[in-house]
């Protein structure tokens, strides 16, 4: 089969869904390969550097979809575009399902196969593909890099002949992949990151990344990010009042926002108001990389970068993995590829399409003429970390009361133990004669002892201890010896086979546990 | 020579035994305790030799050196993985011994009474051609001789548990009885009804001092030791091993009272407490109560374990020694596979060539991991890793998340994440090396099972988990070439 790619279409658009690398793997699936002359230019691919991987370069666009069996592309086809679908061919692009009936009814009018980039699930094995992913990753770069392009200093501090700079505050709002990626980038350009998200099992990450966690003071049990499939969900009112306030305390002294909230299939939500914006320095900058979806800040207008009367920038392209094209097509052809490998089980270049793989039915909006949006849910489910119980710092006095009250409970608990045990044995004294209970003061004694030193032996030693607590338990050796001058025929034989066996034991034990130590050396 | 020589030998032994197990808490003065061991243990043989009343001392004397000549063969050929089966097999004669000793003492109170009974009154009995022990016994009250009943019945009895239980515990140990945990129809049952039994004769014995009713509980006894460790699974085994530790000082002790002799009971105490203490600390390393280990089987909640995602990623060894020679601190967690595969070697070459480029390796060993308490420690230093780089649970556990590479070695549930996150496991709370926290593990394993216990393992599914599979001591010769 040939999976073809043709050039964007959309104004702007530089990515392309094939790159010269990702060509070579696919034919490597069997699959034939070509592209739309000129469609990787953008991107810094020539024609000719894909020839030389072995595409066919195709000289318009028509031509393209009527001859490939399998259409690579990345922005959401227009509806010219999809109007060149047949029956049998499958798309593989962003599609957008949940906004886009449309384009599904058309799709599924002409019978084709659509895969849509984004529905792919976010389940471990299927990360290779994850597209969003991979954009929002160099979405999260770029914006860092596009804020420090709109401001004025230096992102780390300095301390120069020429004076002392000091170093920028950025503030990352929403830790997924982009905010993750933006936290990197900030923190590895030397300014001070805060980061703050809805989901507190994030706090890790956002701390592995080098950046301070911004917690709010709310006493709700926070919902668990992970049942949504990795994804944020809708916040309670207290929950966003207490954040803008926690926000609203923050702005005067950052001088970068970036904001990343999104909520799948919703509105961005509002969370840099306008008196924040207010509040902020001249010369400070702020990135929406929520802009398509009308922008965490409300003074945001999409594509465009704007100067506020108080001298703050606010930039809301939405294009930045298309300002990266080189990277980003890469990236994103190498997503396709991976989708192209997980259809291609027998890489024989033909399709299976498997619509019983989690993966694959996820990404599936139409198939053989039905609209299979919205996938039922994947059988598993990301697996949720345990929310980290929070230790209540006790106050001095709390911590005094808990001591006195934990020593009580143990004297009481020594004295109960002591009292019964110190019963039972006036309880034995009454009826055993003396010369039992002489014996029994030395096996208590003995006991006690033996606790007291065992304890202190190194974890390490154990079977050394092992070994020499076998050697000296023969002891009963002593026993069986004073048995052997008896009378009796069979008393000296059981004792002889006594005092042979624990003459192995005794011998044995202490050889083998020297042999054990002298191996111990220090380095 | 006089009785009071003997006490003031038997005084000595005891203290010189108390510092030979003071001395094990650490490796430098461990060297000097085993001597403290071997002086007591001299010294309290010889003080019974020469002390009143013991004869055929040339008879003993040969036969403690036949039975030495073949304890050193035995020490010397043994090698240090088969360790565990040595220490289970030892214990079984200690039982042994008890048993016979404690028959012994049956039969002297027989032989006594007979001599009495000819005699008019125990004045004018002639007890000179029984030995020692029997002329004590000959000097003892009704009623110190009922209590003498009940010690060697006691000593009988857990000597026979320990014998049985020993054997059965060296038979799974050594692979030649299946470590699976089996039980005879009727399970637990049985063994309370073997354990009644032994109480009934227990006060059958003691009232007529028959041999009968001794012989009876010695089989329920033989049986009860049989039938607890069979149903015990490998996995449990170094519990199973400091109890029967525990259980071979106690029958010491039991004996030691029915023969009136201190050091017998001081010994036996402080063999007994000493290996209650170690089962302790092993089943609190497992988060296992003592009574569920002994009873077999996973107790703790039961439920719908977690689904495992993601798939076992498995890597080849040019990309291990890629990832080793990038790392600076590595950790290496060795289990028992480690010692199925006699890998000890290589592993210590890897760590010689690692530590040689100025690497920080170090290895992190959970308190369960092997058959044997400190299992691993005794490899590793067979091995020649120096002991300072061979560090506890709770000493490196915080150090994972500043790890470059964790390598695990045949080890399973005791790096298994699943013990913290789902609280359906049955290994659920157990305390686990948090190896996943390092930037990478590699994982060497033989194959994609589940292992011992039978339970999956999410960290095999972890995404930064490469699974090297393979014989561990073949991946590892594989390794080593590559490392520069």
């Amino acid at each position: 089969m040939k999976i073809g790619t043709p050039k964007e279409v959309l104004d702007g658009e530089n990515r392309v869904a094939m790159t010269p690398d990702s060509a070579v793997q696919l034919q490597k699936l069997g699959y034939d390969c070509a592209i739309e002359k000129g469609a990787g230019h953008a991107a810094g691919f020539s024609d000719e550097a894909y020839e030389a991987a072995g595409v066919e370069i195709v000289k318009t666009a028509a031509s393209l979809w009527k001859n490939s069996d399998i259409i690579a592309k990345v922005r959401i086809p227009t509806e010219a575009e999809m109007k060149r679908l047949t029956k049998d061919k499958t798309l593989i692009s962003f599609f957008n399902p949940a906004g886009n009936a449309e384009g599904m009814e058309l799709a599924k009018s002409k019978g084709a196969n659509v895969i849509a980039m984004e529905m792919v699930p976010r389940i471990s094995r299927a990360q290779k593909m994850d597209a969003l992913s991979s954009m929002a990753n160099i979405a999260g770069y770029r914006a860092v890099i596009e804020a420090g392009n709109n401001f004025g200093r230096f992102f780390t501090g300095q301390v120069t002949a020429a004076g002392k700079v000091p170093p920028a505050k950025v503030l990352i709002v929403g830790a997924g992949v982009a905010g993750l990626a933006a936290i990197g980038t900030s923190t590895s350009l030397g300014a001070i990151t805060y980061a703050f998200d809805v989901r507190p099992e994030v706090a890790e990450q956002v701390e592995s990344m080098g950046a301070e966690f911004v917690y709010l003071d709310f006493e709700e049990d926070q919902q668990d990010g992970a049942a949504t499939g990795g994804y944020a969900s809708v916040q309670s009112e207290e929950f966003r009042n207490a954040q803008l306030a926690k926000f609203r305390e923050l702005a005067p002294e950052i001088d970068i926002v970036i904001t990343t909230a999104l909520i799948p299939n919703r509105e961005a939500p509002e969370l840099w108001t306008k008196d924040m914006v207010e509040s902020m320095k001249p010369g400070s900058v702020i990135v929406d990389l929520a802009a398509e979806k009308g922008g965490n800040c409300k003074l945001t207008v999409a594509d465009e970068k704007i100067v506020t009367d108080n001298g703050v920038t606010i930039i809301g392209y939405t294009d930045f993995p298309s300002r990266m094209a080189a990277q980003s097509s890469s990236l994103y052809a190498t997503n396709i590829r991976h989708m192209m490998t997980d259809l291609t089980p027998e890489k024989d270049g033909q399709i299976n399409h498997d619509m019983e793989d989690d993966v694959i039915r996820g990404a599936t909006v139409t198939h053989e003429g039905e609209i299979t949006f919205p996938p039922p849910p994947p059988k598993i489910q990301a697996i949720a970390a345990q929310p980290k119980v929070e230790i209540k710092e006790l106050t001095p006095e709390e911590k005094r009361a808990q001591e006195i009250a934990a020593f009580k409970a143990q004297t009481k608990q020594q004295f109960t133990l002591l009292g019964v045990g110190g019963a039972l044995m006036l309880l034995v004294g009454l009826v055993a004669p003396a010369s039992f209970m002489q014996h029994f003061i030395v096996f208590v004694l003995a006991i006690f002892i033996g606790f007291q030193v065992i304890w202190g032996v190194a974890h390490s030693l154990h079977t050394p201890l092992m070994a020499i607590t076998n050697a000296i338990s023969s002891i009963i050796i002593v026993g069986a010896l004073m048995q052997i001058g008896s009378g009796s025929f069979l008393v000296i034989l059981l004792a002889a086979l006594s005092v042979f066996m624990a003459g192995i034991n005794i011998v044995g034990g202490f050889l083998v546990t020297r042999r054990m130590l002298a191996m111990f050396q220090k380095s | 020579m006089e009785f009071g020589f003997t006490t003031a030998a038997y005084v000595v032994a005891a203290v010189l035994f108390i510092l030979s197990l003071g001395g094990l808490s650490n490796q430098e003065s461990a060297k000097r305790a085993v001597w403290y061991g071997i002086v007591g243990m001299a010294l309290a043989v010889f003080a019974t030799l020469v002390g009143p009343g013991s004869g055929l001392w040339l008879l003993s004397l040969l036969l403690i050196v036949g039975g030495g000549l073949i304890g050193q063969y035995v020490a010397q050929r043994v090698q240090m993985t088969e360790m565990p089966q040595l220490v289970a097999a030892m214990h079984s004669l200690v039982g042994l011994a008890a048993v016979f000793v404690g028959f012994n003492a049956h039969f002297e109170i027989g032989n006594v009474a007979q001599v009495m009974a000819i005699a008019d009154s125990a004045k004018e009995a002639d007890l000179s051609d029984l030995g020692a022990f029997a002329k004590l016994i000959a000097k003892k009250t009704s009623a110190e001789l009922a209590i003498l009943h009940v010690e060697l019945f006691l000593g009988i009895f857990i000597g026979a548990i320990t014998f049985t239980g020993s054997v059965i515990a060296y038979g799974k140990l050594a692979g030649k009885v299946s470590s699976a945990a089996t039980k005879l129809p009727g399970g637990h049952a049985l063994n309370a009804a073997a354990a009644g039994l032994s109480l009934i004769c227990l006060i059958w014995y003691a009232s007529s001092g028959g041999l009968f009713p001794l012989i009876l509980m010695t089989l329920a006894a033989l049986f009860i030791g049989y039938h607890l460790i069979m149903g015990i699974g490998g996995a449990d085994m170094p519990v199973v091993v400091s109890m029967l530790n525990s259980y071979s000082g106690w029958a010491a002790a039991a004996i030691g009272f029915s023969m009136g002799n201190d050091l017998l009971i001081v010994v036996g105490a402080l063999v007994g407490s000493s290996g209650a203490i170690l089962s302790y600390i092993m089943c609190k390393a497992m988060n296992r109560h003592f009574v569920s280990v002994i009873l077999g089987g996973f107790g703790g909640p039961q439920g719908e374990q977690m689904a495992v995602e993601g798939e076992q990623i498995a890597i080849e060894a040019d990309g291990v020694a890629a990832a080793l020679n990038d790392a600076d601190s590595v950790v290496i967690i060795p289990g028992y596979g480690m010692a199925v595969a006699q890998a000890q070697q290589s592993v210590s070459e890897l760590v010689r060539k690692l530590r040689a480029n100025g690497k920080n390796v170090r290895f992190a060993i959970h308190p369960v991991a092997g058959r044997l308490p400190g299992h691993m420690n005794v490899l590793l230093a067979e091995a020649k890793v120096p002991y300072d780089i061979v560090l506890e649970m709770d000493e490196i556990n915080d150090d994972f998340p500043e790890t470059d590479v964790a390598i695990v070695i045949g080890s399973n549930d005791i790096v298994n994440p699943a013990a913290q996150d789902d609280p359906n496991s049955p290994i659920a709370g157990m305390p686990v090396l948090e190896c996943w926290k390092a930037k990478q593990v590699f994982v060497s394993k033989r194959g994609q099972g589940t292992g011992y216990s039978g339970i999956e393992n999410p960290l095999f599914f972890k995404e930064n988990t490469r699974m090297f599979y393979g014989d561990a001591k073949q991946s590892l010769d594989k390794l080593l070439p590559m490392i520069d």
